[in-house]
């Protein structure tokens, strides 16, 4: 068998449709068995008759001085509209000038392509609901612990026991609110509640405090966590009167009058994560409990500390009322009532 | 233990495993000559697309069509219930050839089913 009659042979049983037309008239003057059956297979048949959706003149002009033209031909085939990628290709053949004529069915790639669209859509959606979500679950983290916390619980699924040294811790409860709760829609009680704690999250961040958390009506911020911070206690006295100005503004416009007792206290604190399925960020040590106590030393509207955090010297703040109070768990302690300097009373 | 959360397109390869479904499914919905002419005049692009948000779900892969959007989808083309039967029963052959397993070619016909109510006209369908 000579290499023309492999040729030949080959050209009949490949799946890709092969003719030779001439370059003036284009009529077909051969036709390989695949391009007969996407193309017919009448005598003297020309290109463009063929090719269907291209006529002679466009042809004709797309093939001057170009190489090759290439164009999809739609060709419907019983229910199906085949795609044919048709490339018409100049050529030379012992000195006669030729069109190479090569057509492929590239119906399947089309319809592959239309699939993986389809898909990458579809996981291009589920992403964006997944960010959304995961920003949702960060949100709400964020929420129960500092964004540092967070970063190392999400880095290693789990946040190891820290002692924080030194650093302030500002504890606050309401005056009476198990009463106003009784007395008033609790609803109502609650949401303004809501308000308030919202607005001593900003008055807390401003200050560079961060929220502990709430337990009922008390509010508990320590501020040199989980950042150090020089300037800790004069942090937290700040965050204090902040808390009670705002109370004092709120009660000139609102029904009912939210009082609170303030303490503050500095001291070392041990920050951790809490629980496995319900978490929460918590802190614990002797700072967390002296101003706790120190709280329930104050009169409404007032905020007390030791000795020792008012000799730490928060800035613009006086010690007024130096006493001794026996305090739960710390003996004889040095307490005093901190006051803005100039200011008489901040009591409403 | 494999987790009986697994769903059938996980099971049988996620996309790749669905590519095939689809492609064998729609030359076989195509071809035959019950049903193929309600896809003989739509898009490709778009019946591909619908084919495989449609393969993928009935999985239980990443996609769900709601039943309004099915309905919407359908209500033009007055499918009786002998198409639908039809359909059904290409589907069921194109998994048998994708090798699926009986138990899990009964849970995905069963999904079809679901969804027959939405589909066939509403006249005839009761």
């Amino acid at each position: 068998m000579n290499i023309d009659t492999i040729s030949m042979r080959m050209l009949s049983n490949i799946g890709v449709g092969v003719a030779l037309a001439d370059p003036e008239d284009l009529k077909i003057r051969y036709r390989n068995p695949a391009f007969a059956d996407w193309f017919g297979v009448e005598d003297n048949a020309t290109l463009d008759d063929a090719l269907e959706n291209v006529t002679r003149e466009e042809l004709l002009e797309r093939l001057q001085g170009r190489e090759a033209v290439k164009l999809d031909v739609a060709l419907k085939r019983r229910r199906r509209l085949l795609t044919i990628e048709t490339v018409i290709r100049h050529a030379e053949s012992d000195g006669r000038k030729i069109l190479v004529v090569e057509c492929q069915n590239i119906s399947r790639l089309r319809e592959t392509e239309a699939m993986i669209d389809s898909y990458a859509r579809i996981a291009e959606r589920k992403a964006r609901e997944l960010e959304l979500e995961k920003n949702r679950v960060e949100k709400l983290l964020l929420n129960v612990m500092p964004r540092s916390v967070y970063e190392e619980y999400t880095a290693f699924g789990t946040v190891t026991p820290k002692l924080y040294e030194p650093v302030s811790v500002l504890m606050l409860d309401f005056v009476g609110f198990t009463q106003m709760a009784a007395a008033a829609d609790p609803t109502v009680t609650v949401t303004e509640l809501n308000d308030i704690f919202t607005a001593f999250d900003r008055i807390a961040e401003m200050h560079g405090c961060e929220r502990i958390k709430t337990i009922g009506d008390a509010y508990l911020a320590v501020a040199g966590l989980p950042t150090p911070d020089p300037d800790h206690a004069s942090a937290v006295a700040q965050c204090a009167f902040k808390m009670i100005r705002y109370l004092e503004r709120r009660n000139q416009s609102h029904k009912h009058k939210w009082q609170a007792r303030i303490g503050v206290a500095s001291g070392s604190v041990v920050g951790s994560v809490v629980g496995v399925q319900k978490y929460v960020y918590d802190v614990f040590g002797p700072a967390v409990n002296l101003a706790s106590r120190l709280q329930a030393l104050s009169k409404p509207m007032e905020v007390t500390a030791t000795a020792e955090f008012c000799a730490d010297g928060p800035e613009g703040l006086v010690a007024a009322d130096p006493r001794m109070v026996d305090i739960r768990g710390f003996g004889d302690t040095s307490v005093a009532t901190l006051q803005p300097r100039g200011a008489l009373t901040l009591a409403a | 233990m494999t987790g009986n959360k697994q769903t059938l397109y996980e099971k049988y390869g996620g996309f790749p495993g669905v590519r095939q479904v689809v492609t064998e499914f729609y030359e076989r919905a195509l071809d035959n000559d019950v049903v193929g002419h309600f896809f003989e005049h739509v898009n490709m692009a778009r019946l591909i697309d619908h084919q495989t948000k449609m393969i993928a779900g009935l999985l239980g892969g990443p996609v769900e069509i709601s039943d309004a959007r099915l309905a919407m989808a359908h209500a033009h083309l007055e499918v009786e219930h002998h198409h639908f039967d039809e359909i059904a029963l290409i589907l069921n052959e194109t998994l048998t050839d994708a090798g699926f397993e009986k138990q899990d070619r009964v849970k995905a016909i069963a999904a079809v089913e679901a969804r027959r109510s939405v589909i066939v006209r509403r006249s005839r369908a009761a």
